[in-house]
């Protein structure tokens, strides 16, 4: 089956300076295939060239070179919008519309029905939580409520491919978790959802895979399993009813011990003890196993190694860190 | 097609919930305080120096419409944003400076119609109340339908000015937008002047460059049959039919400028 | 907050209105003053709503010469009158009542009128330029020449070349002929201030009302004189209006159509209409009356 999005070599340099304009390269030779029904997570730290990329997906600034395709099309082909959805980061929309008004026009450009649209927005209205502020002006409504806005009319045509960018931007943790939901209920429905965020934790709960871009440049990208898999740097085992004669015999194991409450302790086993044998050794001790956990490198901790290797070299700049 | 018309629609939306229609408000009561406090300053003019003031005003709160509108159709747009969610859809960049000049031009027609209703308005309560015998001595008939020809090329000129300043907000900002478009009314409105340069001017290059330009910048100065109407000289429809055509060729023009410009932007 | 308001603009009015009466003498003299002179100047700066332009200083004109006729004192000579109806008419050439009011008002002498027939045939000229076939403005320049000028050849051939143009009313020809004739005569003159009566325009027409007065004052002057002369007083006793009402059937003091006592001149008998009168000044018409 072919990738539902495709990008290959996708450059992007901006002229910037006022005499003499040095090129400064946004997006560097992007490679990239998602597959259909994956939620596809961009992640990077700010200025990495994720909202450029977006936006050259949908064609709201063109490459310097290379190319992309979405849903088998090249990027900007027009029926080809009528089955995707995208949510601008920091959205601002007309505000002296409704948001049932907002998403009544758009529906409009979809070319649905007077009926149906009223029947989407309604419908779109109660998914995202918006209530009876549905009928205020937008100019009112708060940072988070135009977020929820801003999903919806991305959903507006039940589009196959939905781009988002930094959806969980301006919500609480509430809605956060609303959307989590939401991104969830659309993968299960067989959509394809490529979102950017810099918040790793969404992406922990949420993607199937990610790419890490730093510098303009792809640092890393694959399944999320196989790159924490890399990562397991040991086992946090934690026992209960330990005794101080059952404590000296287990701490040498341990490369730390953490007191969690009386009788009761953390153990960090690094690699090279097995957690089999002290398990054995727990057991046999008379203490009681609480858990027993791989301590992996959080996608924080990755992400953070990815970027410094490769934050420096943007090509062509001598100065990259001082812009950001 | 469609996705055009619905574009000018919300434009059109757009203009009303930004209180242009106030200005209509402010336009009637302008038009009839006159009608009032002229009859006792003019020496009996006062239907004639009304009729000025109507078309006078028609025009002039009308460019106001269209600049102020007009810069914010793009410029606001892309300033602001809103412009990302729009271009996402499955509408062309060409759809959607074509749908956003259509609203501004139906915006403007709903604007000129309901001024040259008040203009008639008024003139028809002078005319009503004015004796016959007073009334022959008038150039033209007070509810005179040429007059219509006057505001139709307002109107057309109106078009073309708006079409101008989309054209310059497809590249730069609202506040440069509003001035350069401004600017060229008013050089468009000194057009005869230019073409009678080469009679005040030794230097040849300064004539053919002044002909060039009359030639090339827009001649607004066509549009403006006020003098002859309210004068009841006669404006002949050939005129009014060739100057029109102009106008129109004119903002094709611009529109097609406007659109090769606005479908190769970057908007960063 | 509000009533902060609108004290300083209780006190900004008030300051207003204590100035102007300390320095009311300033803002006269500012008016005196036509920021732009030039016609071709005015017709840039007003891009292409000049005939506004124009209603705006025909208003003025207006207000211009109506203040300074109420105003009555010796310095006001109405100098920007010809100015005022220029400009307006380089904006607006086709502003026929500008033309005309031109036509009476700048050859008027004072204090009716800057006394300015050359400024009235200039203006009337500049309208036949932009309209050459407007009978009415050679028939303005010709009454100018016949009224204030004097010079009843040159009326009359204005005259005619007014009968010349299209739509021309039937009674100019006769009067071209009558001009070159009686020349001076009352008779003429009353006929031409009567086809004024017909004019659209009010003001056109009280002024021919009041010359049309005057014409009649002349007609009962002459009367008068003729029976005056019916009763020479014996000497020794003056010749005055209560003498004649004692002495012949004149019973009341003659006034004037306007109701102004007649003065009668002791010494030659003769009837003149009072200094006082509103018609004054009266017009120098023959005493020929071919009635």
């Amino acid at each position: 089956m072919p990738p539902a999005i495709k990008i290959e070599e996708l450059t992007k340099d901006y002229a910037i300076g006022f005499w003499r304009k040095r090129p400064y390269r946004a997006l560097d030779r992007l490679s990239l295939a998602i597959e259909p029904g994956e939620v596809f997570g961009f992640l990077g730290p700010n200025g990495a060239g994720k909202t450029t990329t977006l936006k050259l997906l949908m064609q709201l600034i063109f490459p310097t070179s290379g190319r992309a395709e979405i849903l088998g099309q090249p990027v900007g082909h027009v029926a080809t919008r009528q089955r995707i959805g995208y949510l601008p980061e920091n959205p601002y929309f007309y505000d002296y519309l409704t948001a049932e008004e907002l998403l009544e026009y758009f529906a409009q450009l979809f070319g649905y029905g007077a009926a149906d649209r009223k029947q989407r927005v309604a419908a779109l209205l109660d998914k995202v939580g918006i209530g009876a502020e549905r009928r205020l002006q937008l100019r009112k409504f708060s940072k988070g409520m135009v977020q929820r806005v801003g999903i919806a009319q991305a959903l507006v045509n039940d589009p196959e491919v939905i781009f988002l960018d930094e959806p969980m931007s301006g919500l609480d943790p509430l809605g956060r978790r609303e959307v989590r939901n939401l991104i969830l209920q659309l993968r299960d429905q067989g959509r394809t959802v490529f979102f950017s965020s810099h918040i790793l934790a969404d992406a922990e709960a949420l993607c199937s895979r990610v790419a890490v871009v730093a510098g303009g440049r792809l640092a890393a990208s694959g399944r999320l399993s196989d790159i924490l898999a890399f990562e397991v740097r040991g086992w946090e085992l934690v026992v209960a009813g330990v005794t101080p004669a059952m404590l000296a015999r287990l701490t040498p194991v341990a490369h730390r011990t953490t007191e969690i409450s009386a009788g009761r302790y953390a153990l960090e086993l690094s690699l090279d003890h097995p957690p089999e044998r002290v398990l054995a050794d727990v057991a046999a001790m008379g203490a009681d196993l609480v858990s027993l956990n791989p301590i992996r490198d959080t996608l924080e901790d990755f992400f953070v190694r990815r970027v410094a290797e490769a934050g420096s070299a943007r090509p062509g700049q001598e100065d990259a860190r001082a812009r950001d | 097609m469609r996705a055009i018309s619905w574009i000018a629609v919300s434009v059109f939306r757009e203009s009303v919930r930004d209180r242009v229609p106030y200005n209509l408000v402010l336009f009637a009561v302008l038009l009839i305080a006159s009608s009032f406090l002229l009859g006792q300053l003019t020496a009996g003019q006062d239907v004639k120096i009304i009729k000025d003031l109507g078309l006078a005003a028609t025009a002039v709160f009308g460019l106001f419409i269209a600049i102020f509108i007009g810069i914010g159709l793009v410029s606001k747009e892309v300033e602001r944003r809103s412009i990302y969610a729009l271009l996402a859809k499955p509408i062309s960049r060409p759809q959607l400076i074509l749908g956003k000049y259509a609203g501004l031009v139906l915006t403007l027609a709903v604007n000129v119609a309901v001024m040259t209703v008040a203009l008639y308005a008024v003139l028809a309560y002078m005319t009503w109340t004015e004796s016959a015998q007073f009334q022959s001595a008038w150039d033209a008939p007070g509810i005179d339908p040429a007059l219509f020809k006057a505001v139709f090329l307002i109107f057309v000129e109106l078009m073309l000015i708006t079409a101008l300043a989309l054209f310059f907000s497809t590249f730069s900002t609202p506040l440069l937008s509003a001035a350069l478009t401004f600017g060229l009314y008013i050089v468009g409105h000194f057009n005869a002047d230019l073409r009678n340069f080469e009679q005040v001017v030794d230097s040849r290059a300064a004539a053919w460059l002044a002909r060039g330009l009359y030639h090339v910048l827009p001649d607004l100065s066509a549009f403006d049959v006020k003098t002859e109407v309210v004068h009841g000289l006669a404006v002949p429809a050939g005129y009014v039919a060739m100057t029109t055509a102009y106008g129109l060729i004119y903002i094709a023009l611009l529109l097609l400028i406007s659109t090769v410009i606005f479908s190769r932007r970057d908007f960063k | 907050m509000v009533a902060g308001a609108v004290l300083c603009l209780a006190a900004a009015v008030s300051l207003q209105v204590a100035r102007d009466r300390i320095y009311a003498v300033r803002e006269q003299a500012a008016e005196r003053i036509l920021y732009v002179r030039s016609g071709e100047a005015a017709r840039r700066l007003t891009l292409d709503f000049d005939a506004l332009a124009a209603d705006v200083y025909w208003i003025r004109a207006i207000q211009h010469y109506g203040g300074d006729r109420r105003a009555g004192s010796g310095d006001r000579r109405y100098e920007l009158l010809f100015p005022l109806l220029d400009l307006t008419t380089t904006l607006d050439p086709y502003f026929t009542i500008a033309y005309r009011f031109g036509a009476i008002f700048l050859s008027e002498a004072y204090p009716g009128g800057p006394g300015r027939p050359d400024q009235a045939e200039r203006l009337l000229r500049k309208g036949i330029a932009a309209q050459p076939g407007k009978w009415q403005y050679y028939y303005d320049i010709g009454f100018v020449y016949y009224w204030h000028v004097r010079d009843y050849k040159a009326a009359a051939s204005w005259f005619q070349r007014a009968a010349d143009q299209p739509n021309a009313p039937n009674w100019l020809r006769p009067l071209t002929a009558s001009m070159l004739t009686t020349g001076n005569d009352r008779a003429a003159a009353r006929f031409l201030w009567e086809q004024m009566l017909q004019s659209d325009q009010e003001w056109l027409r009280r002024n021919a009302e009041r010359r049309l007065l005057q014409i009649d004052a002349l007609e009962l002057i002459d009367q008068l004189e003729a029976f005056v002369k019916r009763y020479p007083p014996p000497p020794g006793e003056q010749l005055t209006w209560e003498w004649l009402m004692r002495r012949s059937p004149l019973r009341q003091i003659p006034t004037d159509p306007t109701g102004t006592p007649l003065d009668l001149d002791p010494v030659t008998g003769h009837v003149t209409v009072s200094r006082e009168s509103p018609l004054q000044p009266m017009p120098d018409l023959d005493r020929r009356s071919t009635r």
